[in-house]
């Protein structure tokens, strides 16, 4: 009895909801037809989005071309700045092998974790230098006023700005740091899911190293300092050549979260060896996104401050 | 004379004209020293006694004294001359009645003086904030042969300078590219403005001893710290004055022979 009961409610609810279906055929007609013009409209942006990335690619590559022609026309000075860059590597990497040799820990961490400390320190700079070496150029254009001559160009300004002069020298060493990182880091005896989240915390500190680069060049456009501030996120970037645990608080706090030199390099290295949780990642990722998207906010409020300053 | 103390004072004046840069100059010195101060803070952390042959107060002064140091003997305006011979702004010099050499070391005088004051500020105040373990040296004839060396580097560091930035009579483009490796490479390492050149292993520190960069730097601060006394302290300071002339020599031969090759490019 109680079956039978059931089955004639649902046989109702159905008959209703075919009445209900039948009702609102036009309004789905409708509504199919929005979600066509919907992904209609995404694949028009994706496309778009695919013909300027293939745009920017191509003048990144003209740039790029240039820039390396200008490196490479001068060859005695390509070959006595790649020599003072691997001397100063190489004597960096001396200095920590004598001391982890006689104290055998720094922080903590071992010698081989600390020699990785080091490596992933010198990737991020290497590569935020070769991508970004154009802003330490930047002041001139501003100074002289042709930074007009780029914000009246058919391209983005701070791409222009950023990646204007890809660094030739560094290029030649990146290869072998790559592979200095990987034999290192093998060493260290990490799982897949250790490596991957240390390749994505990895781009997320070249994503704040792209903020900071971003942030240094509109504080240029408002102040037309450029040259100092510069070498000053240089000099807080030095202090992730060792991890932050070196530090005494506050300056340890300080170079997390207000430099977060320890978001950059530290935590990646940390992530390798296991010691970070999967919310440190998510939180590192957060932080390097608002980051980029602030310093973005903060270049485009520095354009509207500009004032073209000569001619 | 009067004309240098003018040159002097005018290069004084024009220090405060661009504040900006040179706070932001003295604000890198900072925290150079403050990587160095916490790395060897950390190492000593857990070590009791001596390592390297420093205990963690001398260890400590020493990466303090390097803020003095650096900013009597490192910090240097003799590094624009490359630019100067490169653009061609010598003309200029050249038609004065002035000794371009002993204008330079006015101008130098005059930065260390300024950054002197704010090395000996900025010390005080990282002191009282930090307060680590300091090594106060109170021997007279330690403190005296101290400032004696720091003298001599001071003079010896702008020779150098001088010597260096005048390969551009030669090659115009190498302006900044020479100083870059012997500024920031060369001084930087062998001088032990990062490290005591002690930490490194005995034959590599042997063949160091054997340019002038360790003179700089590293044997003043050995001396403050008493690890060099009497008659090596001295010993030291005769290898300095010899470095001094040596590099005086070479300084004149190649002024000399660079005013022969000189174009007067673009000036």
């Amino acid at each position: 009895m109680a079956g039978k009961k059931i089955f004639i409610k649902l046989l109702i609810k159905k008959i209703n909801i075919s009445i209900d279906w039948r009702g609102s055929a036009k309004k789905i007609e409708t509504f199919l037809g929005k979600a066509g013009n919907l992904i209609g409209f995404l694949v028009n942006r994706l496309l778009d989005c695919f013909s300027k990335l293939k745009y920017y690619t191509k003048i990144w590559f003209l740039m790029t071309k240039n820039s390396f022609l200008v490196t490479l026309s001068q060859k005695k000075l390509f070959f006595l700045f790649l020599f003072g860059k691997l001397i100063k590597f190489f004597m960096f990497l001396a200095f920590i092998y004598f001391i982890l040799q006689k104290t055998n820990n720094l922080a903590g961490y071992t010698m081989t974790q600390t020699i990785f400390f080091f490596l992933t320190f010198n990737f991020v700079d290497i590569i935020s230098q070769f991508l970004y070496r154009h802003v330490y150029s930047f002041r001139p254009l501003l100074v002289s006023g042709d930074f007009d001559l780029i914000l009246s160009k058919p391209m983005n300004s701070l791409f222009r700005v950023l990646m204007g002069g890809t660094d030739a020298i560094d290029l030649v060493t990146i290869p072998p740091l790559i592979m200095a990182l990987i034999y290192i880091g093998a060493l260290l005896n990490p799982s897949i899911l250790q490596v991957a989240g240390y390749i994505i915390l990895l781009l997320n500190g070249l994503l704040i190293a792209t903020a900071f680069h971003i942030a240094v060049a509109a504080f240029g456009v408002i102040t037309l300092e450029i040259d100092h501030t510069i070498m000053i996120y240089r000099d807080l970037t030095d202090l992730g050549k060792f991890p932050v645990e070196i530090y005494r608080e506050p300056v340890r706090s300080f170079l997390t979260f207000v430099v977060p030199v320890g978001i950059m390099i530290t935590f990646p290295v940390k992530t390798l060896i296991g010691l970070t949780s999967v919310w440190g990642i998510v939180l590192s990722i957060i932080f390097g996104s608002m980051l980029l998207f602030l310093s973005i906010r903060f270049w485009n409020l520095a354009l509207r401050h500009y004032t073209s300053a000569s001619s | 004379m009067r004309k240098y103390l003018s040159v002097f004072n005018v290069s004084y004046k024009q220090e405060f004209a661009y504040r900006v840069n040179f706070i932001m100059w003295r604000v890198r010195n900072i925290f150079q020293i403050i990587l160095v101060f916490f790395l060897w803070d950390s190492i000593f952390s857990n070590i009791k006694g001596d390592l390297f042959g420093y205990d963690r107060g001398k260890i400590l002064t020493y990466v303090f004294l390097l803020l003095v140091v650096r900013a009597v003997v490192l910090s240097t305006r003799a590094i624009d001359v490359a630019g100067e011979i490169s653009r061609g702004d010598l003309n200029g010099y050249l038609t004065r009645p002035l000794n371009y050499i002993y204008y330079w070391f006015s101008r130098d005088f005059s930065t260390k003086t300024l950054n002197l004051v704010f090395a000996i500020v900025e010390t005080a105040i990282l002191y009282a904030i930090i307060k680590p373990p300091f090594f106060l040296q109170t021997g007279i004839l330690e403190l005296a042969l101290f400032f004696v060396s720091l003298v001599l580097s001071a003079i010896l560091y702008f020779i150098i300078t001088f010597i260096v930035s005048m390969v551009p009579f030669w090659i115009p483009e190498a302006a900044w590219g020479v100083h870059f490796l012997f500024t920031l490479i060369f001084t930087n390492f062998l001088s032990g403005s990062l490290f005591p050149i002690d930490v490194l292993p005995e034959a590599f520190a042997k063949i160091v001893s054997f340019t002038p960069f360790p003179y700089l730097v590293f044997y003043p601060i050995q001396i403050y710290l008493g690890k060099i006394q009497g008659f090596e302290a001295l010993k030291i300071l005769g290898i300095i004055v010899f470095w001094l002339l040596v590099s005086l020599f070479v300084l004149l031969k190649i002024w000399k022979k660079g005013l022969k090759v000189y174009q007067a490019y673009g000036g």
